[in-house]
């Protein structure tokens, strides 16, 4: 990456040298003035959400229901009305049917990789994975983009994520929970916070040495993502460490348990609780995982048990409470699974499952510029692929970083200089914006 | 019966005119089916099935989609002819008419004349719409019993060398068939570039360069998979213009012969300091010590890595990091051996101390292969009840390691996560050949020559293995009702069971244990079999890839032949997939990368270099120390990292020594070593007390306790997916907070084992205020002693939440009292010797000595600080916190 890296404006030793000189007293406000020099994305949302739902969501029975369909594609379930004339989805999401004003549900995605590890990389790069090239997971590429404050880690996984870092390089690489919060309890990610009596002075000082020391890959590191991103984390764990603001951002505990009520008791919902935490602390990218939706059997009963309820009561919390703390037209949202399931119910065991089907699947899309409320494209009348053109993952992508103000045509160069656009294939949606 | 030769050996690239022709050429469909007047009848399985896959019929987005498109459903990427001739012939809708073949929608569809979702593939009257036409014609016919199979697919150019941009080559293929016949089949292959950045190839095989480096084209027909090298030199350093490059072993000599073609010169040889530390933790997971350092610097033997090689390799930390390693590559996960013995954890345990065992007797590859695969619970003519007596005499033993004395390694073959044929198939393709077969078990392997059908028979050997809980035939069920009644347990279940069964053991009775073993062929499976997630129905027959059929119902045992032909000479799997995964483990990547995917559309960066490696080593005797030896003797593994201007991308040709982080357990173990005492870190390699590299087994569960915390944020392997990537050696933020920030690395720094508390006490510097301590009260050791045998009573109980208790209280304990015999006097105004100090902080740490500006900076700093043990730790934190330090180099 050696075109792009100095795109921060900031290099590691000249941030160390501002920190010795202003203490603590070194503001988000200095930091962005001294980061100007860099080409920081600007305008369209501040920070985003990813919400994955690994497994592969059946669409049938969530968002994209044929309630005319045969018994054998239909499924169990019925829809249901909602805040919004026109959008109906799964009856058992009576959550999200009251604020289905704040999402725009997209129909007739469709991809041809059906395996797990292929689909996955896939929606959590927005470019269709190539043996020869490691595409960035969004979040790595938001990392790049917008500048972070300094005492937070730009990119945050709970517990942990697929989307990684690819071409860009190590330090664009998401900062693992590893857990969950529990309700009411302390949240902490280890060693995130000054303890045991030492001094912030000690600190500093032996983080002095330190950039005294670490020499030895001098000329090279610039060309090795390996290097380069262990520099950037040396200091961006030294200026974490050394503040109090990456304890708090991750404590949700602190929040009022009137805020916290709705996100409910689920890893799931604790997790939608600690994104919109962290997003309001200047965090700029979470990802979020609700695993269990590869339904290859008994699909009905796992959906109505206990994926749709813990979906139901995370999401619709995550928006309304963005929604009450002024953030949700900051922060953008994107829902995805890696596929869709057979619209054609298996019968290998009663009740049935579905099985692998990325010819047409759902995703949503919320905050930011998104016009909430609203379904885009169609699924043919079982759901066994776009009506008319489909949407690409490709075009999804380009949608999200169009929310986020990020050019989804920047170029970007691969160690060996060869330019790569950021997303090869894909067209903002248009009609998704306000 | 078909019968192949070994595919990776025939379906190799090969240059034309060295092959005698055995038959006239026939040339290719496109010249012979040009003209309508055509009368030849094209076969459904040499022309119209490969068709079908050029125009893109038969792939993911069209009709090879699961559930099919448009009605119209064809085996994805071909290769399942009666599937795809049913689909074409019979049904509500057939694709063909014979009696009117005219109107068949296979000629009426592509052209478009119909309407077509995928538009219009070729023009009516094209030598396309011929073969299909007259295939139709003559009746639309598929004749499985006269099939031939494909012997060879022969490619020319073998290699491509280009030297600008925008270069053509038009690639060709033959296909030799069984009866002889050869055929040019090029507009019937299917091409792909590995790296589109390197190269393009077009749908015809038009192979155009791009951007300097190296790469292959990819040819695919029939089952044939063949990669054609593609190189474009990086420098005009090349052939006659490459300068001398010494090539001391045959390594060096397959490696300079890659490089000389590219144009990349190598790294000059890196120092003995960067040898010595780069090979003890790439060949024993552990830092060298100061005084070893120190004297294998002063050593003028000519041999003397060589020497310290072998010295290594009867290190304990040899064996215990590459039982590690082959744990990763067996999916030794504790979750998947819950409840496999009857004593918590012992499975996962017994299993590493079987590989360690093995691995320090430098028992060969392929007989610790066999003792997994053939393994059994009980061994000779044990009974079931000698065989539990057997087991629970190990659950107590003393000694190390009692599990590694039985015959073989049964807990492979009883996780509960590959209960199924299929599951164990893919989950032995992983292990012991190094390849995905998954792909296989829904459609031709894109990337193979494995089609459904090869999958379907290979799953044979696998469904006769069972674990029985109770024991497995008619003696078993008798002894263990009797061992229920002696003990007492009746009507016990699950947990509460278990937990009478630790207790039991430990009193010396005989528990019952499941058993791994083969069954008769004649299991029987109903549906409430399959609800209960037994067991499926035990195949008649078994195919290996080499077409061999095995009538698995009339042996003993299914998987003899199965090893057999795996550890045959010239098995293509077993050498080169461990070969190459020890190659990663010292040059960053494989020789194929990713290291467990070695089909053939992956070819190696260096096959003749693979093929050397992987044919010696089996001439070996599959001797693993010669193996390690032969690597590290290779100047290519001595080169520096320090690149030159042509080796400066080169990551994957091994010019130079790629940085790479240190896997998990090393990562942990070497920073303690850093800052323990001289004494403990100069036994690192000898005492595996404590190491992570002698931890049995991973899982997910319980990641945020003890080492297992530092462990999963460094990545250790999950060991659940049949996936090398389930360990990454990626870096991470979080990975930096532990080493700069964590109560871990914090409290290792002064505590009462560590170098600063060490060095505090030769020099007679007081603790830092803050750590001072009370003095410890007379019956400190008892109790002490008392709480550590406390612990270890809970844990072999199996009582978890007594365990924790007991733990933090023998904790808390040690930290109330912590070092405080080791109280010094007063601080004294001694002088001390700043430079030694630096020096033996900098071979503790980095391995190396410093350099002068390093010693300069580390002596003002130790000078400024005003307390003497904060400057220690200062100096040592800043050491460990290096990117030298965390990267091996």
């Amino acid at each position: 990456m050696a075109i792009h890296q100095t795109c921060d404006g900031i290099r590691r030793r000249d941030f160390l040298r501002m920190g010795a000189i202003g203490g603590t007293s070194l503001t988000l406000a200095n930091y962005l003035k001294f980061a100007q020099a860099g080409q920081v994305a600007q305008g369209g949302a501040q920070a985003a959400i990813f919400i994955n739902l690994p497994g592969g969501p059946t669409h049938l029975d969530t968002f994209d229901m044929k309630p005319d369909a045969p018994a054998e594609y239909r499924g169990l379930f019925k829809p249901m009305k909602t805040n919004v004339p026109g959008v109906e989805f799964c009856e058992h999401m009576p959550k999200l049917a009251k604020c289905a004003d704040k999402f725009a549900i997209l129909r007739g995605v469709s991809h041809t990789l059906a395996a797990h590890r292929l689909g996955q990389e896939y929606v959590n790069t927005g470019s269709r994975p190539l043996a020869s090239l490691e595409y960035p997971g969004y979040g790595a590429v938001v990392t790049k983009e917008k500048q972070a404050a300094p005492d937070l880690p730009p990119f945050v996984a709970i517990p942990n994520t697929n989307q990684r870092p690819g071409f860009l390089g190590v330090q664009y690489a998401a900062l693992n929970t590893g857990q969950t919060p529990r309700p009411g309890q302390p949240f902490r990610v280890r060693g995130i916070s000054l303890e045991g009596g030492v001094t912030i002075e000690e600190v500093e000082r032996r983080a002095n040495l330190l950039d005294d020391l670490d020499h030895t890959f001098n000329d090279y590191e610039q060309h090795n993502q390996l290097l380069e991103g262990l520099d950037r984390f040396g200091q961006q764990a030294q200026t974490i460490i050394t503040s109090r603001s990456a304890r708090d951002a991750f404590d949700v505990s602190q929040e009022s348990p009137e805020f916290a009520k709705p996100f409910g008791e689920t890893p799931f919902g604790q997790s939608c609780l600690l994104a919109s935490r962290l997003v309001a602390s200047g965090v700029r990218f979470v990802t979020v995982s609700l695993g269990g939706w590869d339904t290859h059997q008994n699909n009905f009963s796992k959906l109505q048990e206990n994926l749709l309820p813990t979906f139901d009561e995370g999401f619709s919390a995550l928006l309304n409470g963005l929604e009450q703390k002024g953030l949700l037209a900051s922060t953008a949202i994107f829902v995805t699974g890696e596929f869709g399931r057979t619209p054609k119910i298996n019968n290998r065991s009663e009740p049935g499952g579905r099985d692998h089907y990325p010819r047409c699947m759902f995703m949503l899309m919320a905050g930011g510029r998104v016009r909430g409320g609203q379904v885009i494209g169609e699924s043919d009348d079982k759901a066994t692929g776009p009506a008319h053109d489909g949407i690409s993952p490709d075009d999804v992508a380009a949608s999200f970083y169009h929310n986020l103000g990020i050019d989804p045509t920047t170029e970007y160069h691969s160690t060996t200089g060869r330019p790569i656009t950021l997303v090869r294939n894909g067209k903002v949606i248009k009609g998704l914006f306000g | 019966m078909q019968r192949n030769l070994f595919p990776s050996l025939v379906f190799s690239a090969m240059v034309i005119s060295s092959v005698p022709l055995l038959a006239a050429e026939l040339p290719s469909v496109e010249k012979r089916f040009a003209d309508a007047s055509v009368s030849e009848t094209p076969d459904f399985q040499r022309h119209v099935v490969p068709l079908m896959g050029r125009l893109g019929c038969n792939g993911r987005s069209c009709h090879g989609s699961f559930q099919g498109r448009g009605g119209f459903q064809l085996s994805l990427f071909g290769y399942d002819f009666r599937a795809d001739h049913a689909a074409l012939t019979e049904g509500d809708e057939p694709r063909v008419s014979v009696k009117e073949p005219m109107d068949s929608m296979i000629l009426n569809k592509p052209t478009d004349e119909f309407e077509h979702e995928g538009g219009k593939r070729f023009e009516r009257d094209s030598w396309q719409y011929h073969v299909f036409r007259r295939w139709v014609e003559a009746g639309a016919k598929y004749d499985a019993e006269s099939a031939q199979a494909l012997v060879a697919l022969e490619v020319t150019p073998a290699e491509i060398q280009f030297h600008k941009d925008q270069e053509q080559v038009a690639l060709q293929a033959v296909a030799v068939w069984d009866d002889g016949t050869r055929e040019d089949v090029t507009p019937l292959c299917r091409f792909q570039s590995n790296d589109d950045a390197v190269v393009a190839v077009d749908e015809t095989g038009l192979v155009t360069s791009g951007e300097k480096g190296d790469s292959h084209v990819v040819v695919f027909y029939d089952n044939a998979v063949v990669p054609v090298p593609i190189m474009r030199p990086v420098s005009d350093q090349i052939d006659q213009a490459y300068p001398d490059v010494a090539t001391s072993t045959k390594v060096d000599e397959l490696i300079v012969a890659k490089l000389r073609k590219m144009g990349i010169v190598p790294s000059d040889l890196c120092t003995d300091a960067e040898f010595l530390r780069r090979m003890s933790l790439d060949l024993t997971g552990t830092l060298p010590s100061a005084s070893e350092i120190e004297a294998f610097l002063a050593d003028s033997a000519q041999d003397k890595r060589a020497q310290k090689v072998d010295e290594l390799l009867e290190s304990p930390a040899y064996a215990a990091w590459w039982a590690t390693r082959f744990c990763d590559y067996t999916g030794n996960n504790s979750d998947a051996l819950n409840n496999v013995t009857p004593v918590r954890e012992m499975a996962g345990q017994a299993w590493y101390d079987w590989i360690y065992d093995r691995i320090a007797r430098n028992v060969p590859y392929d007989e610790i292969v066999a003792g997994i695969v053939l393994s059994e619970s009980r061994e000779g003519d044990e009974s079931y009840r000698e065989y539990c007596e057997a087991m629970s005499d190990i659950c107590r033993a003393d000694e190390q390691r009692p599990f590694a004395e039985r015959e073989t390694m049964p807990y492979y073959w009883a996780r509960r996560t590959i209960r199924q044929p299929e599951d164990r198939a893919i989950a032995f393709a992983y292990t012991f050949m190094g390849i995905r077969i998954e792909c296989a078990q829904c459609h031709k392997h894109p990337f193979d020559q494995w089609s459904k059908n090869d999958f379907e028979q290979f799953t044979g050997f696998f469904s006769r293995i069972t674990l029985g809980n109770n024991g497995l035939g008619n003696d078993a069920k008798a002894q263990y009702q009797e061992m229920v009644a002696e003990l007492g347990i009746e009507g016990k279940r699950g947990g509460e069971l278990r937990k009478s069964f630790s207790q039991l053991i430990e009193k010396g009775k005989t528990v019952p244990f499941p058993e791994v073993a083969v069954t008769g062929a004649k299991a029987t499976y109903n549906k409430k079999d399959k609800k209960q997630g037994k067991e499926a129905p035990a195949r008649k027959t078994a195919r290996l890839l080499d077409g061999q059929v095995i009538d698995v119902a009339s042996v003993d045992d299914p998987r003899k032949p199965l090893m057999d032909w795996l550890r045959s000479g010239d098995n293509p799997y077993l050498a080169r997939a461990i070969v190459n995964r020890i190659w990663a483990n010292y040059f960053n990547v494989g020789i194929v990368q990713p290291t467990d995917d070695l089909s053939l559309a992956h070819p190696p960066s260096n096959a003749p270099l693979l093929d050397y490696l992987a044919r010696e080593f089996v001439a070996h005797g599959y001797d693993l120390k010669w193996l390690h030896r032969e690597i590290i003797a290779s100047d290519a593994y001595q080169r520096s990292w320090r690149p030159n201007e042509t080796n400066m991308h080169d990551e994957k040709n091994f010019s130079r020594a790629i940085p790479r982080r240190l896997p998990a357990e090393v990562a942990y173990d070497v920073l303690r070593q850093a800052l323990v005492n001289d004494e403990q870190a100069a036994v690192a390699r000898d005492d595996l007390k404590g190491r992570a590299i002698a931890i049995a087994t991973a899982g997910a569960r319980n990641n945020s306790r003890g080492p297992q915390y530092a462990l999963t944020v460094f990545g250790r392997s999950i060991r659940e997916s049949n996936c090398d990537c389930d360990r990454t050696n990626d870096a991470s933020l979080l990975q930096t907070v532990y080493i700069q920030n964590d109560s871990d690395t914090l409290m290792l720094l002064d505590d009462r084992d560590s170098w600063v508390a060490q060095v505090s006490k030769e020099l007679g510097l007081s603790k830092s205020a803050k750590q001072k301590t009370p003095p410890r009260p007379k019956n400190y050791d008892t109790v002490i002693e008392n709480l550590e045998k406390q612990v270890q009573r809970h844990h072999r109980r199996g009582d978890d939440a007594a365990e924790r208790k007991a733990k933090v209280a023998l904790k808390a304990y040690r930290e109330r009292f912590q070092d405080s015999s080791d109280e010094a006097g007063e601080e004294t105004a001694a002088e001390w010797n700043v430079d030694a100090l630096i020096e033996r902080a900098y071979l503790r740490t980095l391995s190396r000595r410093p350099t002068t500006d390093e010693l300069a900076a580390s002596a003002d700093f130790l000078r400024e600080s005003e307390d003497r043990v904060e400057g220690l730790k200062g100096l040592l934190w800043a050491l460990v916190n290096t990117k030298e330090f965390i990267v091996n180099h």
